[in-house]
């Protein structure tokens, strides 16, 4: 190690001392305490710690004010009445059709999208996991669509799948009428497939690195034992990465919940008939556009206790298994 | 260890104290006489971005102590949601020439705009220069918190070249009553000339209705408005006329189903177009067009049809601190010679007494024109009432499904949609779903 | 320290490529793999292939042999289109910025935090460590009403750049991973230093510092795709077309004024492709430098 040679320290004495010495004063004892041992943790964290409580920590706790009262938003100075109206907001949103609608959208998406990104990011990677030549060239493809902006993709995928577009051209008459992004049936599928493929880069990488931790033991031995590949990959991989299995479901049910940019773009307010609308699409609507805050903080509340029930689903159903 | 402890709760109260303060409003009566620069937005449609820039250069010449700042409105998806963004942040300019009849509305409920009455005098130039039509422009407390500006009547275009190849007359072609319109809609499709006889946006935003249903309507019911007296009037014998009209064309495909980026009235992929003249601009060069106005089930003719007007008008908004020079300035870009630049820049109607009198000499080169300055004089508005672009979103959001892909009959959607306008204008737009 | 995964979002994509020691032997197998894997790619890259094609056709041309490059119908018409309606240049500078402005923040801030949580112990250790996985969880978009509200009327920082980085300064995930990172490095490396009498800083700057680059490299590369692809917040913030980054502008090019255009479809791809091409070259670039950083252990029970 570099030689730190140290001029007389400033501050206090060093902390890891074994045992206080009797020069340290009752007020650095009392701090050291109070405050832990390494107080200067509270100024490296403090900056971050601010961070999260002017930007984090007190719009949460507005949103959460916004969502018990009748606001509105108002020029600077104006006072406006905001009563409180308890539930009011809350069973609004649960009485609004195209809010119901939002959430069988999100669900129909996650059900397609979760499955298929577990699986196929399984797949690749584990396709990925061995001396092939060209390995960098397929990793780096599999990751170029989770690095480029949404909104680029996106126009490329309105080119392709547009009435007119490639695919429907390719396809002739097996292409659906209307055409898939403005089909009641195939515009929520469209989107989860168009996310899908976006991320899955992200979790291919996830579980290559995961794959790196199952032991090569356990293979040969399954090899030995004559096993097909496919019975090794389901005796062998699948068990091997369960937790990487957990943190890609979360992470997918987090991109699902709070999906916004695709359906804003690809399907323009909406989608035919709002089936292609997700929660915070209507969260954007309602707040920003209808200018009806109080709505969409009670939206979005309901959103993140969703988010949380799904997690805790998740959660007892993993228990069950183990 | 102490000092950066110190310094770091030190500027936590003092972030926290100026979350607590913030902007205050600007003193309305000392504003109302103050003169100075102010900053206008203009749409970003390129020829009212042309005659915005020459408008201001031509008063910044006059008034160099007085500069104006022009500039385009910001994009999205539509310039309600920019304007009350704005406003909340107390960042929208002094006048926007781009203000939507519908959001006056929710603009004064939140306070943004400045009511022109204020202004000596204001009254009666706008009475004078827009005449009885001007009324429709007040708001439940009676004041004006909009200057009546320009209008779009909207007609229906069509495009003489396919209605030729489809054995239709380019000059005089059978549109006026529903069956006539649908006759015609179905030649043109069948004989191959166009995909689609008309392509109104298929899309949900609030706004849509206002270039499908809502023109038709008009005509329909003689000029009755959505709403008049806090009551929706549209579940009637004309609204389910209109509706069954629309069905039929969806029905048929003869009218397109999907979203589109192009427009398909300029490549030529549809036949028709229900539009108003802000829209000749796009198909200069491209279409050879001729108009006629929208149907109805008895066909009256000419311009004794109504239409909707799709009037923007002139705001001003309260973050103006100058607000004598922008209500000079308002003056001034409403003048008869500005009025008259806006007619021959952008072909759209200023809404001023006697156009085409007054400007006689574009409107012998234009002949085309006259046709809109006559249906500007027979326009029906939006209404002002509370609440009124979640009524309008109300409206739209059965549409895709009712009469796009004829899920539910008129009757019952009108209907439905008519009892929850109703609970919507008369308060809360939460009371739709029951809340108080 | 076992990380339960149930509360560990976004964590670092981190791969070791010296391990690319085969998992399994070589075997015919092998070929189809690469038959797999090159289907991939393809589905993958295709559309960036097509992006690419598209913004260099003159008119829109969607039939399959559209597909491939027509020599008559190549033209860079569609760049300069895009470059009048949006002014290209300045978006991309707002874009960096933006992009710039989080990455600075993340990076002072973060590691002095992540430093923080994994190597010192101080009161409010576990509390902030328990917000900042809860902030992961919690979606941004339930906070873009309040927050709003807060930065655009309390701090008047509408239309700015501090108003659009505000809410991304410190990349949670970032310090997750400075955490993780500084968790594996030996607790004697940073007693040494400490007993020869040297304050935290000093320790953090002389030693910390030069461990953790290549975990800097790696958050610094996921931090970096945040910002420059975010189009909510900044569309939210900044009005003034001037100050918007290229994302937003892209956007909005895309919703509204595309119809306009002569060739629509070129034009967005044309902007599609600029917006794309840095982030894909960085990553081209630097992804070898990628190196495990606990992935392993995040991803265990």
């Amino acid at each position: 190690m570099t030689g730190i040679t140290s001029p007389r320290p400033k501050f206090s004495p060093p902390e890891e001392e074994p045992r206080p010495s009797p020069r340290q004063s009752r007020a650095q004892r009392i701090a050291r305490t109070a405050l832990g041992r390494h107080p200067i943790g509270i100024v490296f964290g403090a900056p971050y710690a601010l961070f999260i409580a002017v930007l984090f920590a007190y719009p949460l706790g507005l949103a959460v004010w916004i969502s018990f009262h009748s606001y509105f938003f108002a020029a600077p100075g104006v006072s406006v009445p905001r009563p409180f109206v308890g539930l009011a907001n809350y069973e609004a949103v649960l009485a609004d059709p195209a809010v119901r609608q939002a959430f069988v959208n999100v669900l129909i998406f996650l059900v397609i999208n979760v499955p298929l990104t577990v699986m196929v990011s399984l797949l690749l990677a584990t396709a990925l996991n061995a001396a092939i030549p060209f390995r960098a060239f397929f990793r780096t493809s599999f990751y170029v669509p989770y690095v480029t902006a949404s909104v680029a993709v996106v126009g490329v995928w309105l080119f392709m799948f547009g009435s007119g577009g490639i695919v429907n051209n390719v396809l002739g008459p097996l292409a659906p009428t209307p055409s898939w992004l403005i089909n009641q049936n195939w515009a929520m599928p469209s989107i989860a497939i168009y996310v899908t493929w976006k991320q899955l880069g992200f979790f291919i990488l996830l579980y290559l690195a995961a794959l790196q931790n199952v032991p090569k033991e356990l293979y040969e031995a399954a090899e030995v034992d004559g096993a097909s590949w496919w019975r090794r990959f389901r005796a062998v991989t699948v068990p091997g990465v369960r937790p990487a299995t957990t943190l890609v479901t979360l992470l997918a049910i987090i991109t699902g919940a709070g999906l916004f940019t695709e359906p804003y773009l690809l399907t323009a307010g909406g989608g035919p008939n709002g089936k292609s609308a997700s929660p915070v699409l209507l969260m954007y609507q309602t707040g920003i556009e209808q200018n009806r805050p109080d709505f969409a903080s009670a939206l979005g509340i309901l959103l993140v206790i969703g988010v949380f029930l799904i997690f805790g689903i998740q959660r007892l159903l993993q228990r069950r298994q183990a | 260890m102490k000092p950066p402890v110190a310094l770091a709760v030190a500027v936590t109260l003092a972030l926290g104290l100026a979350a607590c303060g913030g902007q205050g409003a600007v003193p309305a009566r000392a504003a109302a006489k103050a003169h100075g620069p102010i900053s206008i937005w203009y749409s970003n449609n390129p020829q009212e971005v042309a005659w915005g820039e020459q408008m201001v250069a031509a008063w910044n010449k006059l008034h160099p102590s007085e500069k104006v700042t022009g500039q385009q409105i910001p994009a999205a998806q539509s310039s309600e949601e920019v304007i009350g963004a704005a406003i909340t942040a107390g960042s929208e300019p002094c006048l926007i020439y781009n203000t939507a009849p519908a959001a006056v509305p929710t603009f004064e409920q939140q306070g943004g705009l400045v009511p022109l009455n204020d202004f000596p005098g204001a009254v009666s130039y706008i009475q004078a220069r827009t005449g009885p039509g001007a009324s429709v422009y007040k708001s439940p407390d009676g004041k004006y918190y909009q200057m009546p500006w320009k209008s779009n009547p909207v007609m229906i275009f069509y495009n003489k070249k396919i209605f030729a190849k489809a054995g239709i007359s380019p000059t005089n072609p059978p549109l006026s009553t529903y069956s006539q319109f649908l006759a015609t809609a179905k030649k043109v499709v069948s004989s191959g000339a166009a995909k689609y006889a008309i392509y109104p946006a298929p899309t949900s935003e609030f706004y849509q209705s206002w270039y499908d249903f809502y023109p038709m309507y008009a005509a329909e019911s003689g000029g009755k408005e959505l709403i008049a007296n806090g009551k929706a009037t549209f579940d009637s014998a004309a609204g389910r006329a209109v509706i069954g009209f629309w069905q039929k064309l969806y029905a048929q495909n003869l009218a397109g189903k999907g979203s589109y980026t192009n427009d398909p009235f300029a490549d030529g992929s549809t036949a028709m177009a229900i539009v108003g003249p802000w829209a000749v601009a796009t198909y200069k060069g491209k279409v050879d067009w001729g108009i006629a106005p929208v149907p109805t089930t008895q066909g009256s003719h000419g311009d004794q049809v109504p239409t909707f007007s799709d009037a923007k008008n002139i705001s001003m908004y309260v973050s103006c601190e100058n607000r004598a020079t922008a209500w000079d300035f308002l003056k001034f870009s409403t003048s008869i010679a500005e009025d008259g630049k806006l007619l021959s820049m952008t072909g759209q109607m200023p809404m001023r007494q006697g156009i085409q009198q007054l400007y006689a000499p574009y409107f012998k080169a234009n002949p085309a024109y006259k046709e809109f300055a006559a249906e500007a004089a027979h326009v029906i508005e939006v209404p002002n009432v509370p609440n009124s672009i979640e009524a309008w979103q109300v409206f739209r959001n059965d549409w895709s499904k009712s009469v796009i892909f004829g899920q539910e009959r008129p009757d019952s959607v009108l209907a439905a949609e008519s009892a929850q306008i109703n609970k919507i204008v008369a308060g809360n737009p939460n009371a739709q779903y029951g809340a108080p | 320290m076992t990380q339960t995964p149930g509360t560990a979002p976004e964590v670092a994509a981190t791969l070791a490529d010296a391990s690319a020691a085969a998992a399994e032997p070589r075997s015919p197998r092998s070929w189809w793999r690469l038959i797999v894997l090159l289907f991939g790619a393809l589905v993958f890259l295709f559309p960036f292939y097509y992006m690419i094609i598209g913004s260099l056709q003159k008119h829109a041309d969607t039939s399959l042999s559209g597909a491939l490059p027509q020599p008559g119908n190549i033209s860079l018409h569609n760049y300069g289109q895009i470059n009048a309606a949006l002014s290209l240049g300045k978006a991309l500078i707002n874009s960096g910025i933006f992009t710039g402005g989080v990455l600075l923040a993340t990076v002072v801030f973060g590691v002095l935090a992540g430093y923080a949580l994994a190597q010192l112990r101080f009161r409010g250790r576990g509390l902030l460590f328990a917000v900042m996985l809860l902030l992961l969880t919690v979606p941004f978009q339930l906070l873009i009403i309040p927050l709003y509200v807060l930065i655009v009327r309390n701090y008047g920082l509408g239309d700015s750049y501090l108003g659009m980085i505000a809410p991304f300064a410190i990349n949670s995930t970032a310090v997750f991973i400075f955490r993780q990172f500084f968790l594996q490095v030996p607790k004697e490396l940073f007693d040494a230093a400490r007993i020869d009498g040297a304050g935290e800083l000093r320790v953090l700057t002389r030693i910390g510092l030069p461990l953790v680059r290549p975990a800097l490299l790696t958050a610094m590369l996921l931090t970096f795709i945040g910002p420059w692809n975010e189009f909510l917040w900044p569309f939210l913030i900044t009005k003034k077309q001037s100050l918007q980054p290229l994302a937003v502008a892209l956007a909005n090019y895309i919703s509204t004024v595309a119809g306009v255009a002569a060739n629509p479809y070129g034009a967005i791809l044309a902007g599609a492709v600029v917006l794309a091409v840095p982030a894909v070259a960085l990553f081209i670039v630097f992804q070898r430098h990628f190196v495990s950083a606990n992935i392993g252990s995040a991803v265990k029970g």
